[in-house]
């Protein structure tokens, strides 16, 4: 294998970091932070291929198959809600979505 | 025997139960015929075992306590001594009940009024003839429970609940005292029989035989009002007029007499014990006759007059004169009875007007009243003839022939008290009876037949315990001569009739001076409408103990209360809780701020965690 683990690991990271400060700091556009969890989840799936490619057994990838599936389907019906809620709030700002608390 | 006994009890403790269960369903009249029939019923069975008794009569009904070594049986004990007193007690309670049937005819609360008497009757017996210490002091405190209970029985006042509340805890002071005496007791000789432990007072030391009977003369001065324990007695009038007759005059406070009478065999061992207790019932003799000389309210009157009596019972027990101080015991329970029902006629007569000052005339309003109440009067002051002079007189002959330094004082100042007596009784006679006719209430005729037989009693009395010189021994130093034995020096026949030749002139003294200082309204002329001894304000208000005790015990009781509530529990414990709470409470409430629905808060509240996470994850790996 060409490139080291580490490597891949780091990458992972900086790409989990990057995609986890989209979502803390981007509250204003609801779409932004699910980019932003897409980000993250991303790096976990690098995460798992590289460690894949590492000890050359075929569960990471598995696990990547999964997790795309998964995040195809919560995509989708997470779309779906940001379209509800702004139709009933005129609002994508995340910080508007806060009356199941009250 | 054993039959009677158990009636003698039953019958009081029956009509107090069924009074208390279904008496307010039965009609009055048969609720107070329950409650008067039992204990006449009582005072049956008493003359049936008082005529059956041969020596003493021993008995045990059950087993009571037993734990260990402790054996508290019910075990009662009938001797000559508790025979008379007991067919005093149930006699002078059966003419009480009757007049309380008419006292009172017009208060709603009767029921409760018959159950506490009928209460306080079976716990009486159960005193004089408990032969256990354990029992004796269950009827010791079941007679102060009722006490407390009928001082206060008009308890919507607050006077009279305080009244009450004050002669149960000065009374319970002296119980401490008696208390530690049955456990000491107990540890000494293994046994809470009185028969028992009377025989082995010789086995211990005389010291121990000392500081045992200081403190049951401590319980015994708790009970009888003696000095220093004697507050609460004038207050406890606060009760119902046959409430004083019964339980303050003639029953429960001569118990403390009973007690060291009982005791007599084991505390006589020590010098010292009959010492102390001839002077402090010579003490509260005159400290009470001075105070009853100054005194405006009828019923204190004879309060102070009942302690003042009861310090002679004291001096004649303390002279080792059994047989007088039982003598003076059922005379005077005679008497002041029959005093405290005439005082009820005349405040019933004045509308429940109880100063003196403000009576008068009365003789030709209420001569039914006006007669017996003068026997009763007569006995008390000693006038030659009548039972309270042979009684009195008999404790006093104790006293001289026991000779010595000490003795001889006491008899002095407890001559000087029986002029005292008979002043302040004729003063409150002619103060009362003496003077005008006046518009006044009648009286129901029933209470003052009741009157009857109690003065036949108190003024034939004598007759029990005829002086020796005029042919044989009386009839109860015969009776009682097995259990005192023979009680220090025979009086020669002259000494005895010397003092009571001197025993009449100063009750005769005492009387004249009476008359000339309040003899036909000849107290209206004083200063401000009154004498001037009225207006003493120190005897008045009983030498001002009140104040004293006021100002030694309850003002720092108080002060100490007062801290530890205010200080201590509200201060240390209270407020620390509170301040836990403030605490818990704030701390709630700043976090709850946190959960504001906020979804970014959320999120980066979860990052912060797993950020904690991961770097204690990295310092333990670490080190």
């Amino acid at each position: 294998m060409i490139v080291p683990l580490a490597h891949v690991l780091i990458l992972s990271a900086l790409i989990f970091t990057m995609g986890m400060f989209c979502l803390l700091v981007w509250r204003r556009n609801i779409i932004m932070m699910l980019i932003g969890i897409e980000i993250m989840l991303n790096a976990v799936i690098l995460a798992f291929v590289g460690g894949a490619a590492h000890w050359g057994t075929a569960d990471g990838q598995v696990f990547a198959l999964f997790i795309i599936a998964m995040t195809s389907a919560e995509v989708s019906l997470a779309l779906a809600l940001v379209v509800y809620l702004h139709r009933r709030k005129k609002s994508v700002n995340s910080d508007d979505y806060s009356t199941l608390q009250e | 025997m054993k039959l009677y006994l158990t009636l003698i009890l039953m019958f009081p403790l029956l009509g107090a139960i069924l009074n208390a269960l279904v008496g307010m369903r039965l009609s009055r009249p048969l609720s107070q015929a329950i409650a008067c029939g039992s204990v006449w019923a009582s005072f049956a069975c008493s003359a049936a075992a008082f005529f059956a008794l041969q020596g003493t009569a021993r008995t045990e009904l059950f087993r009571w306590l037993s734990a260990f070594d402790l054996n508290a049986p019910v075990s009662l004990c009938f001797d000559s001594l508790s025979a008379v007193i007991c067919l005093m007690v149930t006699f002078v309670s059966g003419m009480i009940h009757l007049y309380s049937t008419a006292y009172m005819a017009e208060d709603k609360d009767y029921v409760r009024f018959f159950m506490l008497l009928n209460l306080f009757v079976f716990a009486m017996l159960l005193l004089l003839l408990a032969d256990s210490l354990p029992l004796l002091f269950l009827g010791w405190e079941g007679v102060g429970f009722c006490s407390y209970a009928l001082i206060g029985f008009w308890y919507e006042d607050e006077a009279n609940a305080t009244a009450g509340r004050k002669a149960f805890i000065v009374t319970r002071v002296g119980d401490v005292a008696f208390g530690v005496a049955i456990f000491w007791m107990f540890r000494l000789f293994g046994t809470v029989s009185i028969s028992e432990i009377n025989l082995m007072g010789h086995l211990i030391p005389v010291c121990t035989v000392t500081v045992l009977g200081l403190l049951l003369l401590g319980g015994a001065i708790g009970k009888s009002a003696q000095m220093p324990l004697m507050v609460w007695l004038p207050d406890a009038m606060a009760g119902p007029t046959p409430v004083s007759a019964l339980i303050h005059a003639a029953t429960m406070v001569i118990a403390g007499v009973y007690l060291l009478g009982r005791f007599f065999p084991f505390i006589g061992i020590s010098p010292v014990v009959p010492a102390v207790i001839a002077c402090i019932g010579t003490a509260t003799a005159f400290y009470a006759a001075t105070c009853a000389l100054a005194q405006c309210d009828l019923k204190r009157i004879l309060a102070y007059s009942t302690m003042s009596q009861i310090g002679f019972m004291m001096l004649g027990v303390g002279s080792g004169a059994i047989t007088a101080a039982t003598f003076h015991l059922l005379v005077h329970a005679f008497f002041k009875a029959l005093l405290f029902m005439g005082a009820g006629c005349v405040i019933a007569a004045m509308g429940h007007e109880q100063d003196i000052f403000k009576m008068g005339g009365l003789r030709r309003n209420l001569p039914r009243t006006f007669w017996p109440f003068l026997a009763g009067a007569i006995c008390l002051a000693g006038l030659p003839l009548t039972g309270g002079f042979f009684s009195k007189d008999s404790i006093l002959v104790a006293v001289y022939l026991k000779g010595g330094p000490l003795y001889s004082a006491l008899f002095a100042l407890a001559e000087f008290t029986a002029l005292l007596t008979a002043i302040y009784t004729f003063r409150m006679v002619y103060v009362v009876f003496g003077g005008e006719r006046r518009e006044v209430h009648t009286v129901p005729r029933f209470m003052e037949i009741t009157l009857l037989p109690l003065a036949m009693l108190a003024l034939f009395g004598g007759i029990i315990n005829l002086p020796e010189y005029l042919g044989r021994p009386g009839w109860l130093a015969g009776l009682l001569a097995p259990l005192t034995g023979i009680e220090g020096v025979k009086p020669g026949n002259g000494t005895e009739v010397i003092l009571q030749i001197v025993a009449g002139a100063i009750a005769l003294l005492g009387l004249a001076i009476a008359h000339t200082r309040y003899g036909g309204g000849r107290w209206r002329t004083g200063e401000r409408g009154l004498p001037a001894l009225e207006c003493n304000a120190f005897f008045r208000e009983g030498w001002y103990f009140d104040r004293l005790y006021r100002f030694l015990f309850i003002r720092p009781y108080d002060a100490v209360s007062r801290f530890l509530w205010a200080g201590v529990d509200e201060g240390v414990f209270n407020n620390s809780v509170d301040a836990l709470g403030n605490v818990t409470g704030i701390a709630g409430r700043s976090l709850g701020k946190w959960t504001n629905g906020r979804v970014s808060l959320y999120l980066a509240s979860f990052v912060g965690g797993a950020v904690l996470l991961l770097v204690y994850f990295a310092w333990i790996i670490i080190s």
